[in-house]
C-alpha cells in the first residue's frame, strides 16, 4: 500500500500537539529561574522542545509546539500575550525544520546531522529572538531605542536560548533516535 | 513548588462562570486589542478597571488565587517596573525633573515609560486569568471549532490543554526519581553544567512523550479522526442574552480604542 502524504497527517497533529503541551508544561516549570537584570526573560532549557520538534517532524509541527505552546504557557503562568514573542518562539521551532531540506532524514541521527542541529538552534535563536525584540521595538512595546531593544531583549534573549538549544537539542535527538530503533512505526 | 504556581480551572457559579467561552474569548481579545492599541496611560485605566470588573465578577475564592497573585505582583509590578525604570535611567528621555536622587535626575518621562507597560501588563493578566481560571479546559477546542476555527487546529489546543498537567506531573515525578539516584537540580556556579545537569531531567519525559505520539496518533486513525472535513461536537453552545450583551460590549470597546487611536490625544 503507498502511502498517501498529507499535509497535515493525524501524526503530524499529535506531534503538534504533544509538542505545544511538552513546551508549555516545561516552561511552566522553568519559569523559576529568572536571570536578573532582563526583562521576563527566563533562563530557558526549554527552548530545546520546539527545536526537537522542528528538527524531527518537521518545520511547521515545530513552529506551532513554539508558538501555541508559549501562548498557553503565558497564559496558565502569568496570563500575559504577547503575539510578537508567541511568534518569535515558533521561528525557533520551524528554523530547526528546514534540516529536511538540508540533508537526508537517514542523516539526521549521526554526527553530521547533529552538529547541523546545533547550528541550526543557535541560528533559530538569534532569528526568533531578534524578530521578537526588535517588534518590540518597532510597535513600541515598553521599548523605545534600538539599544534597548539590543541590550535588555535581544542579547540576553539570544545567547541563553541559543547556548540552550545548542546543547541540548542534539542530546534529545541523539536520544529519540536510539529509543525509537526497532519500534514497528518510525519518523 | 510548580503546581500551585499554574492556573487551573476552579468551579464555580459566578455569571463569568456561565457565560459562553466563546463570548469569553471575544471580550479577551478586544480587551487585547485595545490595550494593544492604546498609547496613553489615561486610555489604559479603563481598559484596567474593566478588566478587574470581569475578574470581581467571577467571584473567585481569595485561597485559590493568592499564590497566583503573588507571582503576577512579583513578576509584573516589582520586577518589570524596576527593570524598565532602569532601562529609562541608563538610556536617558527628555521631560521634566520631578527629583533627583544619588545625582540622577528621574523625569515624569522615565516614571512613564515604567508604568505604561506595567498597567499593559497588569490588565492583560487579569482578564487571561480570569479566563483561565472560569473555563473548563474540556471546553476550549468546542468552542474554537465552533468559532469557525478549523476542528484540526482546535484539537492541537484539545490535545495540548489534555497532556499539560500530566507533563507537569511527569517532570515533578522525574525530579523526585532522579534526586533519590543522588541528582541536584542545581549544578554550581558553572552556567553550562547547570545546563547539563538539566539533561537527565527533560530527556526522559521528552523521549518518552515523543515515542506516545505514534500510539495516540494511532488510536486516533483508528476511530475515523481527519477522514471527513467536517465536524461536529458534541458540547453543542449556545449563546443566551448576556453572551450576546458581553460580545457588544468587546465590539463597543474595539471601535472606541480605534477611534481614540486617530482621534484622542493625551500627555500622558
Amino acid at each position: 500500500m503507498v502511502e498517501k502524504r498529507e499535509f497535515l497527517s493525524v501524526t503530524s497533529i499529535v506531534a503538534m500537539g504533544i509538542g505545544t503541551a511538552l513546551y508549555a508544561a516545561f516552561n511552566v516549570f522553568f519559569n523559576i529561574f529568572q536571570l536578573p537584570g532582563t526583562q521576563l526573560v527566563a533562563l530557558r532549557p526549554s527552548v530545546a522542545i520546539p527545536m526537537f520538534f522542528g528538527f524531527v517532524f518537521g518545520p511547521i509541527v515545530g513552529f506551532v509546539a513554539g508558538f501555541l505552546g508559549n501562548i498557553i504557557s503565558d497564559a496558565i503562568s502569568w496570563g500575559g500575550f504577547w503575539w510578537n514573542w508567541d511568534v518569535g518562539n515558533g521561528l525557533l521551532g520551524l528554523i530547526p525544520g528546514l534540516a529536511i531540506f538540508l540533508i537526508k532524514k537517514e542523516a539526521t541521527s549521526k554526527s553530521k546531522g547533529l552538529i547541523l542541529c546545533s547550528i541550526l538552534s543557535i541560528i533559530a535563536s538569534i532569528i526568533g529572538m531578534g524578530f521578537a525584540a526588535y517588534t518590540d521595538y518597532i510597535f513600541g512595546y515598553g521599548i523605545s531605542t534600538i539599544e534597548e531593544a539590543t541590550y535588555a531583549l535581544f542579547l540576553p534573549a539570544a545567547i541563553t536560548d541559543a547556548v540552550n538549544g545548542a546543547i541540548i537539542t542534539p542530546i534529545l535527538v541523539a536520544a529519540y533516535s536510539a529509543a525509537v530503533k526497532g519500534r514497528a512505526r518510525r519518523a | 513548588m510548580s503546581e500551585s504556581r499554574f492556573i487551573k480551572y476552579i468551579e464555580g457559579e459566578s455569571i463569568i462562570h456561565n457565560l459562553d467561552p466563546r463570548a469569553k474569548i471575544i471580550f479577551v481579545f478586544s480587551i487585547l486589542f485595545s490595550l494593544t492599541i492604546s498609547l496613553s496611560i489615561i486610555l489604559l485605566i479603563p481598559l484596567l478597571i474593566i478588566s478587574f470588573l470581569f475578574y470581581l465578577l467571577a467571584k473567585l475564592p481569595f485561597k485559590k488565587t493568592i499564590t497566583t497573585w503573588k507571582f503576577i505582583l512579583l513578576i509584573i509590578v516589582v520586577l518589570s517596573m524596576l527593570n524598565l525604570l532602569t532601562i529609562s535611567i541608563l538610556y536617558k528621555h527628555g521631560g521634566n525633573v520631578i527629583f533627583g536622587i544619588f545625582g540622577l535626575a528621574i523625569t515624569d518621562e522615565m516614571i512613564r515609560r515604567a508604568i505604561f507597560p506595567v498597567i499593559k501588563l497588569l490588565s492583560l493578566a487579569i482578564v487571561t486569568i480570569t479566563l483561565v481560571f472560569t473555563t473548563p479546559p474540556k471546553l476550549y477546542a468546542p468552542a474554537l471549532g465552533q468559532m469557525y476555527i478549523p476542528y484540526k487546529l482546535a484539537y492541537i489546543i484539545q490535545l495540548a490543554f489534555r497532556y499539560i498537567p500530566e507533563y507537569i506531573a511527569e517532570m515533578q515525578k522525574t525530579l523526585e526519581a532522579q534526586m533519590a539516584r543522588g541528582f541536584k537540580p542545581k549544578g554550581g556556579k558553572n552556567p553550562l553544567a547547570k545546563i547539563l545537569s538539566i539533561v537527565p531531567l527533560i530527556v526522559p519525559v521528552t523521549i518518552s512523550a515523543a515515542l506516545s505520539i505514534y500510539d495516540i496518533a494511532d488510536a486516533m486513525e483508528l476511530r475515523g479522526f481527519g477522514e471527513k472535513k467536517n465536524h461536529t461536537w458534541y458540547r453543542k453552545l449556545n449563546f443566551n442574552r448576556k453572551d450576546i450583551s458581553l460580545i457588544i460590549l468587546s465590539i463597543l470597546i474595539i471601535l472606541f480604542y480605534i477611534l481614540s487611536y486617530f482621534y484622542l490625544n493625551f500627555p500622558y
